[in-house]
């Protein structure tokens, strides 16, 4: 909150000598007591907003507030040594307070349906935040202005320079603009009488007409920038220099924070329509901008244009002739990363929380109100005609991750579905229907960011990627191993509209009809059976799973590291860390002797060390946002971790806890690579999959050189997303998110080969015997949909890739040809390769949307063909049996990411074990690539 | 509504100084309100316009690609000085001030320097293949501060509703500034139009466009002391950018008028005892705390004296210090720390 002792900081010099003459010169001016009551509601979009019911001035006028809660909230005007008693009744379902400046603390909120008074005396001079600590991103902030008691407000600075002093009775206009998330929520006050503008709004004014901006922020830092105009920067009186500070950009930062100034419209500039945006580029790129229009004076001249709204034209809205506003919460919760907020109404219908209906030419909204990390809001999908013509916002997409929300109009019926790069299974998908159709519009051809263009909407891929959306998004759709039920998938009921391959439209498709036919329903899961009950040897010491998505009772933050003992497939040991919220704990790795086990959260920005041997916390420290992978070198055993939200990796010294210094991933001034899944060779090079920058970096380890950086993928060149990278003997392997492919290099970086794993897929036609064939006439039919972990094992001859499209693809090192594949769980996501008792390695692969490991034999037989590779079993991840450090309270063993085997035996760092680590394994095991 | 203007046409002149002293503000002083009121605006609102008499400055500006070398990654974009030519408003008296530039595209750009009352016609020229990118066949210049109408603002028509203010690789644009009074201070401009609508200042277009106030004094610290130096005083400028991950540098050497690119994070360097001036503007998505250990300014529009301030995208920030000990400037962010964003602040004895 904003220091309650700021004072009178707000007026300029000239108003201060005002302000002094008027007391000086008089004692009429009497401080006024207002009366208001207040209510909190929720509007139909799902948003929160505040609205007047009364307001009762000492003073006898009041303004003329909406008659319906707005965004911002109703703005409070009131004068310097002014009492305000404020009356606040609830009615949400959620608690609902008034963090106001100066206000004594421990007011506390009132709860749903209840009321809650709040008084306080005007004692600081500015315009003020007023918010809901809690729910203050979905709508529930307002301005309140505390002027002079001789109205002086902020002087403007003429065309010719001068510095005009105005007293409030003397503005045309007033404006609210709130910047939230990366929008404006605007309000215009005109004679007293206040309008909600809403989002982006277009502020219209008359040439020389003198207004004054009330620009606030809440949450995110935001810089505001007035195309065209400049203005007096705000200086406390007693502060105040021999020049003044004229300024046209302001920085509004902090929890909230608030700035005024007055500005004559248009002088020296003229008429035109200025643009009006936060100056962050991120932001901009977001679409956080509105505009200043300057009329010449006329009939019309000057009046106001209303943004989108939360009462417009939605599914179900109220008003469906006013552009509406569909919102997003971004979210760290499993599955509702972007969750509709309104969710609670819609999921009845829908069967997911991320999906929402609006008409065209209304807007979506997302915020990013309940997530740790940075990200980006991109389109992963959108109609064909959406990017055509003077259309500049879609493809929608950031350069690069960042703190905020994005507001984008959607004028083109169809599908469009969002998607974040640094987290590329968060996914929340807007259908634009035109309501003059039969069934909800999901258009005839769909463009994707990987650069398929007029993909028809009724082939395999188009509702293959239908199909993930709604099982990625929807908890109940994951498969749980525990139960003998079978794997359910709840789709929407609904009819839609869908192109066929020539691009006419079909009508009245039921989409659940269509998805359950072409995907199946009620699948019997396969039983669980371990290596033990399948006959197959044990591993060697334990495997640590990051089960992301599972949600224990003492942490808002969904995550636990569960810890399997090999010997007896038994799970040792769930890891929550309920002190420090772990928030999505995504991959580990271990200290030289193993003791100490790093752990990274990658929507968050923290590091975490944990005891191996009883999973207790050993420090937690800030490594920048949204690290993703970690891992030691095997020479100086420094801690290297990929910053995936930024661009960089960050060392931490081996035996400390503090990060000391990064290598950046590009140039300086260059587009941030954002690297996500890094290994180092024998030699001491970084290798790193730079998602935002579609190559594969590799970088020297000692001196943080940028050696070179390849271009990663083949298939889709668009944005083939490098997510992850495997090392062997003498060859790098990247798996390509989007692309599908691995692309293969030698230590060098040169390319040798892409390996593309859609050989044998036809994405295009509808879903049929053809849609997996053998293609490449190598005779085997293998799909690698998604990949991402790709390690490759401690000898160098084979690679095992987790394909999220479910699917576990081998590649022979020796052809760099895919030799095998094995079934996998929907979102399979993480892999490597542990010590097999006796000989031989494990692959443990995790999967995102379901509870178990699959334990993956590549060579049973120990030939060195990896064509007879295996599932040696599979381990439940949930266990309520297990030792815990808190109660797992839902989504027991989902979620699995990062996996990690202790002892760790890649070469390069099995040689260096302890001797208690080196017992059990091989003389092979424990020098695999003489 | 009252007027009065800030801008002294001399330092010296009595009324000036008499304002000052009145701007401290007491319980005596507000006693005199019509004294100060009126004083100001009879004396000075005039005299304001009489100095508004400045030059032209024709410039032809050129937006480059610099593509990505050795270290991949991806390429950056700059704009490079072509021609500046400045002379008196109907055009005689010319003088070719090119030659104080670099002939090669920097980041940031060629920064401008010019006095409150000049005008500035700025003529872009798109000298790049843009490839079959159609998103590189828009680029502008879009300043801060000074004045410009609708046609100059630099921005797509889709934004200003009458037209693309762009270079394109077959048609140059030419902007028009003016340096009207009220516009003195250090302003950004930069690209608004190229790959997005909103453009691509942080591919490296961008550049600083200094005006100097007619007869503009500089206030320094002198060990806690709060000193006021004329302009002519400062050896050199200092124009720092702020990006997301850098400090991208041009010096400017004040005898010579010569502008020299220092690149990111450069070393800076100035002799003992010399007065030199830090333009900062932050540019990118970052909020920036910038700081130089052992050193404190002025900070702008206050009688405060401070030795660090944080800075955010677009905000431009600027102050001016004696030199008198080795430091380093940096900005103190966590993610900025790690990226080792600073460099050396070098006093030659």
């Amino acid at each position: 909150m904003k220091s309650i002792t700021f004072g009178f900081k707000k007026i300029t010099v000239m108003a201060w000598i005002c302000l002094a003459v008027m007391l000086f010169c008089s004692n009429i001016v009497l401080a006024a007591t207002h009366d208001i009551e207040l209510s909190a509601e929720t509007l139909p979009n799902g948003q929160l907003g505040y609205q007047m019911i009364s307001h009762t001035s000492s003073e006898g006028a009041t303004p003329s507030y909406p008659t319906e809660a707005v965004i911002p909230g109703p703005t409070l005007f009131v004068k310097l040594g002014d009492t305000i008693n404020i009356s606040l009744t609830n009615n949400t379902n959620v608690a609902v307070g008034m963090n106001i400046p100066g206000l004594p603390a421990g007011a506390e909120a009132a709860a749903g349906g209840g009321t809650q008074s709040y008084s306080f005396a005007a004692s600081q001079q500015g315009t003020h935040p007023y918010y809901d600590e809690g729910s203050q991103l979905l709508g529930l902030f307002g301005a309140i202005v505390v002027d002079a008691p001789d109205g002086t407000v902020q002087s403007f600075v003429e065309g010719d320079g001068t510095i005009t002093a105005v007293n409030r009775t003397e503005l045309d206009k007033e404006y609210i603009m709130y910047m939230v998330g990366s929008t404006f929520w605007g309000a215009e006050i005109v004679n007293g009488t206040q309008t909600p503008l809403w989002t982006n709004p277009v502020l219209a004014a008359v040439q020389d007409e003198v207004v004054r901006f009330h620009v606030l922020s809440i949450e995110h830092d935001h810089t505001f920038h007035l195309h065209a105009h400049r203005w007096l920067g705000e200086v406390a009186p007693a502060e105040q220099g021999d020049t003044p500070n004229i300024i046209d950009v302001k920085l509004l930062t902090g929890k909230a924070d608030g700035h005024s100034f007055t500005v004559k419209a248009g002088t020296g500039v003229g008429a035109g329509m200025w643009h009006l945006h936060c100056h962050v580029v991120s932001h901009m790129e977001s679409g956080m901008a509105a505009r200043f229009r300057v009329d010449e004076p006329g009939a019309s001249a000057g009046n106001s244009v209303a943004g989108a709204t939360p009462y417009g034209a939605i599914l179900l809205g109220p008003n469906q002739s006013e552009p509406g506003l569909v919102t997003f919460e971004v979210s760290d919760e499993p599955g509702s990363w972007f969750r509709s907020a309104r969710s609670d109404a819609l999921a009845p219908i829908t069967k997911t929380r991320s999906l929402e209906v609006m008409s065209p030419g209304s807007s979506a909204h997302f915020v990013m109100s309940d997530t740790n990390a940075v990200h980006t809001i991109t389109t992963l999908i959108w109609p064909s005609e959406a990017d055509e013509g003077e259309q500049h916002s879609i493809p929608f997409d950031q350069t690069k991750a960042y703190r905020g929300g994005a507001t984008v109009k959607l004028d083109t019926p169809g599908l469009y579905v969002f998607t974040c790069k640094i987290h590329p299974y968060m996914f929340g998908a807007v259908i634009v229907d035109d309501p003059s159709t039969e069934g909800l519009d999901l258009g005839t051809k769909i463009d994707l960011a990987t650069g398929i263009k007029d993909l028809p909407t009724i082939s395999d891929l188009a509702t293959r990627i239908l199909r993930t959306f709604f099982v990625a998004t929807t908890q109940e759709n994951w498969q749980d191993y525990t139960s003998t039920a079978p794997w359910t998938v709840s789709y929407p009921d609904v009819p839609v509209a869908i192109g066929d391959l020539d691009g006419n439209v079909v009508d009245n498709l039921p989409l659940k009809t269509v998805l359950e036919d072409r995907y199946g329903q009620n699948i019997a899961l396969e039983q669980l059976k371990t290596p033990a009950d399948n006959g197959s040897p044990a591993g060697v010491g334990e495997v640590w799973i990051n089960t992301q998505f599972e949600k224990t009772a003492g942490k808002t933050k969904p995550g636990t590291i569960t810890v399997l003992d090999t010997a007896t497939w038994k799970i040792k040991r769930k890891i929550a860390l309920p002190a420090i919220d772990m928030n999505n704990p995504h991959n580990m790795w271990s200290s030289r002797d193993q003791s100490i086990i790093f752990q990274t959260q990658w929507f968050d920005n923290k590091l975490t060390f944990i005891n191996q041997a009883d999973g207790a916390m050993i420090d937690n420290v800030r490594i920048g946002d949204s690290p993703s992978h970690v891992m030691t070198f095997p020479t100086s055993d420094d801690i290297t971790v990929a910053i995936n939200g930024e661009n960089m990796v960050v060392r931490v010294p081996a035996g400390t806890t503090t990060p000391d210094v990064s290598m950046p991933t590009q140039l300086a001034g260059q587009i941030p690579a954002n690297p996500h899944g890094h290994w180092i060779t024998p030699e001491g090079k970084i290798v790193t999959p730079n998602i935002n920058t579609s190559d594969t970096g590799f970088y020297d380890g000692n001196t943080g050189q940028i050696l070179t950086r390849p271009a990663a993928g083949g298939n889709f060149p668009h944005g083939p997303h490098p997510i992850a990278v495997g090392i062997g003997v003498d060859k790098v392997y990247t798996a390509n998110l989007l692309d599908h492919s691995l692309s293969v290099y030698d230590f060098d970086g040169n390319p040798i080969t892409t390996i593309n794993l859609l050989a044998d897929y036809d994405p295009i036609s509808p879903t049929g015997p053809t849609t997996l064939t053998d293609k490449d006439g190598d005779g085997l039919v293998t799909v690698g949909v998604f990949p991402i972990q790709t390690p490759v094992d401690p000898t160098g001859r084979v690679v095992v890739t987790a394909n999220t499209g479910g699917s576990i693809t081998l590649v022979d090192t020796s052809t760099d040809k895919v030799v095998a594949m094995l079934p996998c769980d929907p979102g399979c996501h993480g892999v490597n390769f542990g010590a097999k008792a006796g000989g031989g390695y494990y692959a443990y692969v995790s999967s995102k949307f379901s509870n178990r490991l699959i334990v993956v034999d590549p060579d049973p037989n120990g030939d060195g063909n990896f064509a007879d590779a295996k599932i040696a079993g599979t381990v439940a991840m949930a266990d309520s049996s297990a030792t815990t450090d808190d109660a797992v309270v839902s989504l027991a063993g989902m979620g699995g990411q990062g996996v990690l085997p202790i002892p760790n035996v890649y070469n390069g760092w099995v040689q260096n074990l302890p001797g208690e680590w080196k017992t059990g394994l091989t003389g092979e095991q424990l020098d695999p690539a003489p | 509504m009252k007027n009065i203007n800030f801008s002294c046409t001399s330092p010296t002149s009595d009324e000036c100084l008499k304002l000052t002293v009145r701007k401290k503000g007491s319980a005596k002083q507000s006693m005199l309100p019509l004294l100060v009121f009126a004083l100001p605006f009879f004396i000075f609102a005039t005299t304001g316009f009489a100095q508004s008499v400045g030059q032209l400055h024709q410039i032809e500006l050129w937006a480059e690609k610099i593509p990505a070398g050795a270290e991949g990654g991806s390429e950056r974009f700059a704009y490079q000085m072509n021609s500046h030519v400045i002379s008196d408003m109907d055009g005689s008296n010319e003088t070719d001030a090119t030659a104080r530039y670099v002939t090669a595209p920097t980041i940031p750009g060629p920064t401008i320097v010019i006095n409150e009352g000049d005008e500035v016609e700025i003529t872009l020229r798109h000298v790049f293949d843009p490839g079959d990118s159609a998103t590189l066949d828009q680029v502008s210049v879009h300043v801060h501060g000074v004045h410009y109408d609708i046609l100059s603002d630099g921005t797509i028509e889709y934004i200003n509703l009458v037209q693309d203010e762009s270079a394109t690789p077959t048609m140059s644009y030419t902007y028009r500034w003016t340096a009207a009074p009220g516009t003195a201070g250090t302003w950004a401009y930069h690209d608004h139009n190229m790959i997005t609508l909103n453009g691509a200042e942080d591919r490296g277009l961008y550049g600083a466009l200094i005006v100097n106030g007619a007869a503009e004094t500089v206030a320094l610290d002198q060990g806690g002391q709060l000193v006021t130096v004329p302009l002519s005083s400062i050896n050199k400028e200092y124009v720092m950018f702020m990006v997301d991950d850098a400090f991208f540098g041009m010096e400017i050497d004040n005898q010579t008028g010569q502008q020299t690119p220092l690149l990111d994070n450069p070393a800076l360097a100035a002799q003992q005892g010399s007065n030199v001036r830090f333009h900062l503007v932050a540019l990118g998505t970052v909020t920036h705390n910038f700081a130089l250990p052992g050193y404190s300014w002025i900070d702008p529009g206050t009688n405060l004296i401070i030795s660090e301030k944080i800075i955010g995208p677009l905000e431009q920030y600027v102050f001016a210090v004696q030199a008198n000990r080795n430091t380093q400037y940096m900005d103190t962010a966590f993610s900025s720390s790690l990226l080792g964003m600073k460099g050396d602040f070098n006093v030659i004895p």
